[in-house]
């Protein structure tokens, strides 16, 4: 059986940039990937946006993708692609991962392992539309993948539900083969999506944007032939009385990404109720000893440079993990955030800067960040605005704090609500 | 006076820009590419797209492709008809000219992606 | 009583909740209703208290509806000329798992079998909507037909499900009561049950025992009523099952065939039209679900009605699952009869939970739309069940409808006009559980029938064994390994929610019924009902289902002929 000191569980740009990163450090590394071919979500999505803060280009995913898979294969990493995990054991300091492909089942050992599984979309059942099972309704992602894999056009007119970036992004691109948008429709007050991504979406194209309406059934027996819209309150509620039907033959879904944790959760670490995701420390460790997690799966991201740096220091810190115990603060996160990565710090004397990520729970101006030990406030950051879309991140050396077990860390935001 | 959003990077920064006749005032941006975006916006905005062209392979139907620089907004969708009409027939690699000066606008068609060579 | 003065009583009854709208003649047999009401609720209220408990004396509906109009029977597009003029010895209408069953008992014998489905594939009615709940028979009252099979058919589900191969697990029911007071009655209930019905694993378990075995029920259920016999299996599954094997030993299956008429002289079918051509039948078998009164219609002997009875599931997410080990539910004792089918949680034998169904009337057969409060309304009392019961573990919900008779009980009997037809109608709950040993005593009624004009020979070659495709996640490494050393295929997973190899997708492509769509193949091997629900893997399957048909991917439907997925090729254009 072969062992290695890293498994990477995901070949996207997280597992990528993690195994690079994990080999650099001299480490043993395999990459286990369950499609034909590196690039994770990255090889359909062929918009361009990627890429600004790492390389300073405007990339498409694909392009984006290659950077790091042309590393990869330069740097003779291991790797296995339309290789599934069925299992992994927790063993004495490693694990015991069983997979299955085209030669059989096949097991290794790690030392760690790193699980960059991305995550998946929220569907229409999650929604609760009801109606008709008709075809003709996708999730963004899976009218993305028929459009830029199988050149297939999905739809020629369509209702778009969710203004998260993934349905604004598939807008353009069906406008720009031929297919009519007839609007998108967000439950929120307030888009989920980008404010660029508005602009160049939705705004270029004389697509409209309803906000504070929500599609609840649909019509069609045997492919959709329209949707009925509603309004909502404040707490997304339909509206009776406010029911509208659009004709369409394709209701395209974008409303959120769930992290995929089904490795995780069957290692039992534990979960943070508001990022979907595992909670971790600073080394984007779990709370197993050894599994450290990265990229979407941990939480999602909106930008993949985000994804990649995870990754990136994921990677380092398991290449470079024995199993010695760590004592860790957690944070007592503030109730307006939408959630705060990492979850705990952990106590150390020698200088190491966390890369910490969150988001507002609400658009904010003039606001403040703030990190708190015992009550006294020990760094701020201050922000003209913050949105729940846009993931903010910081980057602070938690070792000049001198933090002990015994310490209360709070982070807390504040700012005029818009 | 227009409103707009910067796309130029993450921050989207709001802004606002006047036509002041002679000159174009611009507010709200933080740094000096969004103040040549707001300009640009006003007087002839520029865009980059993104597709797919097909090919004869069966088994990858569809190749992404990009615009080497920005084009014209308004010409958009005369950019995406001259990609639709082309048929890839051989191995390409990303960053290869697929249409060469599109539409005279001194802008390449590229691949973005190398799975005919995979 | 007799005939007459029933029917005076009768029209004493609705003259006085219906004045001069409804009025009802028993004649041939049949409490004819008659008449004009307004909603539906109203006719089935009318028809229901005509119901005699005679049993051969069962009401049939002309009350016309006023103001709507009642939706036609849907029929596939396509017409053709492929069983123009074929002779079967025996014609089963439906698809289900009433038809399918009686094709596989059938298929013993030496005949010419034809089953024929309007829909594009079988199962997709209510045998495809349903609980897949394998009754004690603890709810049922003797003297029924239901009652009659219902043992015997949960006896005989470990053989049919060996022979079939189709996963069949006896998890137990609990029905979970809070009033301590009502014990003593319950008591008595289960003694009848347990020795005058022969429901003889019916118990009363006490409230520690019910703790230890399923601990996240209600804490306050004083008691429950227990039945191990319970169990579980994927009804679609079993019809599917039962009709391979059925064309395993020489029956035909003919899909998107709908019957749309009949020729009847001197009381016998002549002729059978179809959108494929005119069929001249021997024996017709109806176990055409909810259109079965249409279908004795057509045949010149409707002596019956079905009201249509729609009902809702849901289904949680895999997590969810440890809230329930085996069939739950609570009771509550009330004065009013109601149709009850209060629901349940039930661990499907796919290791979900499935919550529900409701009841409610409806005169639409078809309509399986789904509707938001008829999950609140499930949820809501089955939060009486598991407290932690939660909406946000739905991964998905369905509708079926049931072909409930006014009798609430089934029709199994030779035609009473018509004589070369077998009604097998009304088959709602436990219709699942009693199909396998219906179908062997409508297999006896054929045999009689036919045996009248000819001699019929047992089918040397019958093979009861139907192998299913292999489920490769179940199996031993060292299994799984040896499958895939054999055919890669089966290393290569599609659907990753549910750990389907490309393998298996084929082999369903490959099965004796193939169903080159996206939903056959969801029937058959599951992928898109897993968390994702088809996220991933709808653009993976029709990618194989092209490649395996040899058709291009706009060409691959979700289910029926007009169920496009996508509209074809974004591109197209000049050499480069």
């Amino acid at each position: 059986m072969l062992n290695y000191d890293v498994i990477v569980i995901g070949g996207g740009p997280a597992g990528l940039a993690a195994a690079i990163s994990a080999k650099k450090q001299g480490a043993n590394v395999l990459l286990i990937e369950r499609e034909a071919r590196l690039g994770g979500i990255l090889k359909q999505c062929i918009h361009d946006g990627f890429g600004l803060l790492r390389f300073g280009e405007k990339l498409s995913g694909p392009e984006y993708a290659w950077r790091y898979v042309d590393e990869f294969h330069q740097r003779k990493i291991d790797f296995n692609v339309l290789t599934y995990v069925i299992g992994i054991e927790k063993l004495e300091h490693k694990y015991l991962i069983r997979v299955v492909n085209t030669k059989g089942v096949v097991e290794y050992t790690s030392k760690t392992i790193i699980l960059a599984t991305g995550c998946r979309e929220r569907t229409s059942k999650q929604v609760f539309i009801h109606g008709t099972r008709p075809s003709g309704v996708f999730t963004a992602g899976t009218a993305q993948a028929y459009t830029n894999i199988l050149g297939q056009l999905p739809t020629k007119k369509c209702v778009i539900l969710g203004s998260g970036d993934i349905g604004l992004i598939m807008a353009r691109r069906l406008t720009l083969e031929g297919a009519k948008v007839c609007g998108v429709y967000e439950a929120k007050a307030a888009p989920s999506g980008l404010t660029r991504n508005i602009m160049q979406c939705l705004n270029d194209f004389d697509i409209p944007l309803y906000l504070s309406h929500t599609v609840t059934r649909l019509y069609g027996e045997e492919r959709l032939q329209a949707v009925e819209i509603m309004k909502v309150d404040e707490s997304m509620v339909p509206i009776p009385g406010t029911e509208e039907i659009v004709e369409c033959d394709s209701l395209i879904l974008s409303v959120g990404l769930i992290p995929e944790n089904e490795l995780a959760e069957s290692l039992h670490v534990r979960m943070d109720s508001k990022t979907k995701g595992p909670v971790c420390d600073d080394d984007f460790m779990t709370s197993e000893p050894g599994i450290f997690i990265c990229g979407n799966a941990l939480h999602v991201n909106d930008l993949v440079d985000y994804v990649s740096e995870s990754g990136e220091l994921a990677g380092k810190a398991a290449a470079n993990y024995c199993y010695e115990s760590k004592e860790f603060v957690s944070f007592k996160i503030g109730k307006d955030l939408l959630y705060f990565v990492p979850q705990q710090i952990s106590i150390s004397q020698v200088s190491k800067p966390a890369t910490l990520y969150f988001r507002s729970s609400q658009v904010l101006k003039k606001a403040a960040v703030t990190i708190k030990v015992n009550g006294k406030q020990i760094f701020e950051k201050k922000y003209s605005y913050l949105k729940p879309p846009e993931m903010e991140t910081i980057k602070l050396d938690m070792s000049q704090f001198h933090l002990v077990k015994e310490d209360t860390l709070t982070v807390e935001v504040k700012g005029e609500k818009v | 006076m227009k409103e707009l959003v910067c796309i130029v990077c993450p921050n989207g920064c709001p802004m606002m820009i006047e036509d002041m006749g002679t000159s174009i005032k611009v507010s709200g941006n933080r740094c000096k590419r969004g103040e040549e975006f707001a300009v640009s916006e006003m007087k002839h905005p520029m865009r980059t797209i993104c597709s797919t062209v097909k090919t004869n392979f069966p088994k990858v139907p569809v190749l992404p492709v990009r615009v080497s620089e920005e084009i014209p907004k308004d010409k958009i969708f005369d950019v995406m008809r001259e990609i639709n009409k082309v048929v890839v027939t051989k191995p390409i690699s990303i960053g290869d000219v697929i249409i060469e000066n599109v539409l005279g606008l001194n802008v390449n068609i590229i691949a973005t992606s190398n799975i005919l060579k995979e | 009583m007799s005939g007459k003065v029933f029917e005076r009583k009768l029209n004493q009854k609705l003259e006085r909740y219906f004045p001069g709208r409804v009025s009802v003649k028993v004649e041939d047999d049949c409490i004819r209703v008659s008449g004009q009401l307004d909603n539906w609720e109203d006719i089935v209220r009318a028809c229901s208290m005509c119901v005699s408990k005679d049993k051969r004396l069962h009401v049939v509906n002309d009350i016309k509806l006023m103001g709507t109009n009642i939706p036609v029977m849907r029929i596939p597009k396509e017409t053709s000329k492929e069983l123009e003029g074929m002779k079967p010895d025996v014609l089963i209408i439906g698809g289900g798992i009433s038809g399918a069953s009686i094709a596989r008992e059938l298929s013993k014998w030496n005949l010419n079998i034809l089953l024929v489905d309007k829909e594009s594939d079988l199962a997709m009615q209510a045998s495809g909507r349903n609980d897949g709940e394998v009754h004690p028979g603890v709810d049922l009252n003797r003297g029924s037909l239901k009652q009659h099979y219902v043992v015997r058919g949960n006896q005989i589900y470990d053989k049919i499900c060996k022979e079939l191969d189709v996963p069949f697990k006896r998890r137990g029911q609990y029905v979970g009561f809070k009033q301590r007071h009502l014990l003593p009655i319950l008591a008595a209930y289960a003694w009848q049950k347990k020795h005058i019905c022969g429901v003889t694993d019916t118990r009363i378990i006490g409230q520690k025992e019910l703790r230890k075995r399923e601990p996240e029920l209600n804490d306050e259920f004083a008691f429950a009523l227990y039945n191990s016999s319970a169990g579980c299996i994927c009804p679609y599954g079993l019809t599917i099952a039962y009709a391979e094997n059925a064309v395993q030993n020489g029956a035909k299956v003919s899909l998107n065939t709908a019957v749309l008429g009949m020729d009847v002289k001197d009381n016998q079918i002549v002729s059978v039209t179809t959108n494929k051509g005119i069929l001249y039948p021997k024996l017709v078998i109806n176990a055409a679900g909810t259109f079965a009164e249409d279908v004795a219609a057509m045949a010149k002997d409707r002596f019956y009605s079905i009201h249509p009875r729609k009902g809702t599931n849901s289904i949680l997410d895999k997590k969810s699952a440890h809230l329930v080990k085996s069939i739950a539910s609570i009771k509550t004792i009330s004065r009013k009869k109601q149709h009850t089918k209060g629901g349940g949680i039930l661990r499907t034998v796919h290791e979900n939970l499935l919550v529900g169904p409701n009841a409610i009337e409806t005169y639409e057969k078809e309509n399986f739309a789904t509707e938001s409060k008829s999950i609140d309304e499930v949820f809501n009392k089955q939060k009486l069940t598991a407290k932690e019961l939660s909406k946000r573990d739905i991964i998905t919900y369905f509708t079926g409808v049931r072909a409930a008779t006014f009798e609430e009980d089934f029709i199994i009997e030779k035609g009473r006009k018509t004589k070369n037809l077998i009604h097998c109608a009304g088959i709602q709950s436990p219709g699942l559980t009693t199909a396998p040993v219906v179908a062997l005593d409508i297999e006896k009624m054929v045999i009689k029938e036919l045996s009248k004009t000819e001699l019929v020979t047992k089918n040397e070659k019958f093979n009861p064994i139907r192998k299913g495709i292999p489920v490769l996640r179940e199996m031993s490494s060292k299994e799984r390994t040896k499958m895939i050393q054999n055919n890669p295929d089966y290393g290569i997973i599609i659907c990753r929610c549910e750990e389907i190899s490309k393998g298996e997708i084929i082999d369903a492509l490959n099965s004796p019924i193939s169903v080159p769509t996206v939903d056959g193949i969801k029937k058959r091997v599951r992928p898109g009902m897993g968390r994702c629900q088809g996220g991933f893997c709808m653009p993976l399957v029709s990618q194989i289902i092209s490649e395996h048909e040899n058709i291009s991917i706009e060409e691959v439907k979700k289910s029926s002929s007009e169920a496009y997925i996508t509209l074809g090729e974004t591109k197209g254009g000049a050499i480069c």
